[in-house]
């Protein structure tokens, strides 16, 4: 398990893999805007479009090399499925930081 | 099972429905160096209608999408009578022996769990591009006549449907013709079965050098034969029956060089497919060929169906 205090870099699996360089660095380079996203959907208690994003971000990361990535979107996810009012998005704060956190640590390895 | 000109490139056609954008990139990627053409579809109803469109080779198939789900995609790809031998795996985060077996009964070929591994995902393609062209023969095979090469009656029944419906649609015209080879007993008797076999094979290569492109002569079965000829008006089909019967008639039977053959033949044909029944348009086609018979052989006996004449009495 990811821990969501640890703010060590996360390098991709395949951060050695010449066909893989350039995609994980495209996919690195949009989480800050994936990031902004989640935010906002967030602050606008837009539960359907977070776990939306979640459910994206689930199925990328490990593609990328980032299984950290897709266990704490799953996580989130399915916390999100779970809500019966969009004024319960205060509840998966936690899991959304974790997953946040999960995707800065990857952009520091990157950065 | 309908062959369709698309499946026979050389390259197959893997088409990827999944709702992630992240999937399609990463696949294009791994995939690059097989030699597979990869069409993306980023939801369950874009992909069927690619399908529908043009059939690929082979679906991977993402199960939990909006709106409609690879469950309901894998569903409708198994109800189609033209998409239902193409192979499908799926490829999905849900990773339960419930989603499994579902997918299975649905029909899916192979299931990979993502994330995938690339080695395993390229195996399991290529197992089923495998299958999707053993498929294809097989299903070429069961629609051609083995002594003539000539589409069979199978291929001849559900092809006649469609192009009548076809032409309905369009309100085209639309031509057919039986054909009969005079006699044809007398070869057999006289000069032996691989004679009888000869002649059939020499009238089938007559039929497709007096025919268009476009027409399609079938071996219906024995010594008879039928020539669907789409977008064809009566006079058109008039003549091309005229040029068949000349070719057959001129022709010097290197097994029976003084025993020549003629064909009788009975055309049916429609200036604008109104409400028709394809099935009583072949009995109608069968009783010129009687009746070019009757009139003494090697000849073209002609009825013309009236120009969508049947849509006036559905509108009454």
């Amino acid at each position: 398990m990811t821990s969501g205090n640890s703010d060590n870099p996360i390098q991709s699996v395949y951060a050695d893999d010449p066909d893989m360089a350039d995609l994980v660095r495209l996919f690195v380079s949009e989480l800050p805007d994936r990031i902004a996203s989640f935010e906002r959907a967030w602050r606008e208690r837009r539960v359907e479009d977070l776990a939306r994003l979640a459910h994206q971000l689930k199925g990328a990361g490990s593609g990328y090399g980032y299984p950290g990535i897709t266990q704490a979107a799953a996580e989130l996810e399915r916390e999100l499925r779970e809500l019966s009012a969009p004024q319960g998005v205060a509840d998966v704060r936690d899991e959304l930081d974790t997953l946040l956190d999960v995707c800065r640590r990857a952009m520091k390895a990157c950065g | 099972m309908q062959i369709h000109a698309s499946q026979l490139n050389s390259r197959p056609r893997v088409l990827v429905i999944d709702d992630s954008p992240d999937v399609h990139r990463l696949l294009s990627a791994r995939l690059r160096s097989e030699d597979l053409d990869l069409i993306p579809a980023e939801s369950g109803r874009a992909g069927l209608d690619i399908a529908e469109k043009d059939p690929p080779s082979v679906v991977l198939l993402d199960l939990d999408m909006p709106e409609m789900d690879g469950f309901e995609v894998l569903r409708r790809l198994k109800d189609s009578p033209t998409l239902n031998n193409i192979p499908v795996i799926v490829l999905s985060g849900l990773q339960s022996p419930h989603d499994k077996v579902t997918a299975f009964d649905l029909g899916a070929l192979d299931y990979i769990c993502k994330p995938f591994d690339l080695t395993e995902l390229r195996v399991r393609i290529r197992a089923a591009v495998r299958l999707s062209n053993l498929l294809l023969m097989l299903s070429q095979r069961a629609q051609i006549d083995g002594l003539t090469g000539l589409y069979n009656r199978a291929h001849f029944d559900h092809r006649w449907r469609e192009e009548v419906a076809r032409a309905r649609r369009k309100r085209r015209p639309l031509a057919l013709a039986g054909i009969d080879c005079d006699h044809f007993k007398s070869i057999n008797d006289n000069y032996g079965h691989p004679a009888g076999d000869a002649v059939l094979q020499g009238l089938a290569a007559i039929f497709q050098r007096a025919c268009r492109e476009t027409d399609l002569p079938c071996r219906y079965g024995g010594e008879e034969f039928f020539l669907i000829m789409p977008d064809t008006t009566p006079e058109q089909a008039m003549s091309v029956c005229e040029r068949v019967r000349t070719m057959v008639q001129d022709v010097v039977w290197p097994r029976h060089p003084d025993h020549g053959l003629t064909v009788s033949i009975g055309l049916v044909g429609c200036s604008e497919v109104g409400a028709v029944d394809p099935q009583k348009w072949v009995e109608d086609t069968d009783k010129n060929l009687y009746a070019a018979k009757q009139q003494g052989r090697n000849c073209v006996v002609m009825t013309e169906l009236p120009s969508g004449g049947v849509r006036l009495a559905e509108a009454g």
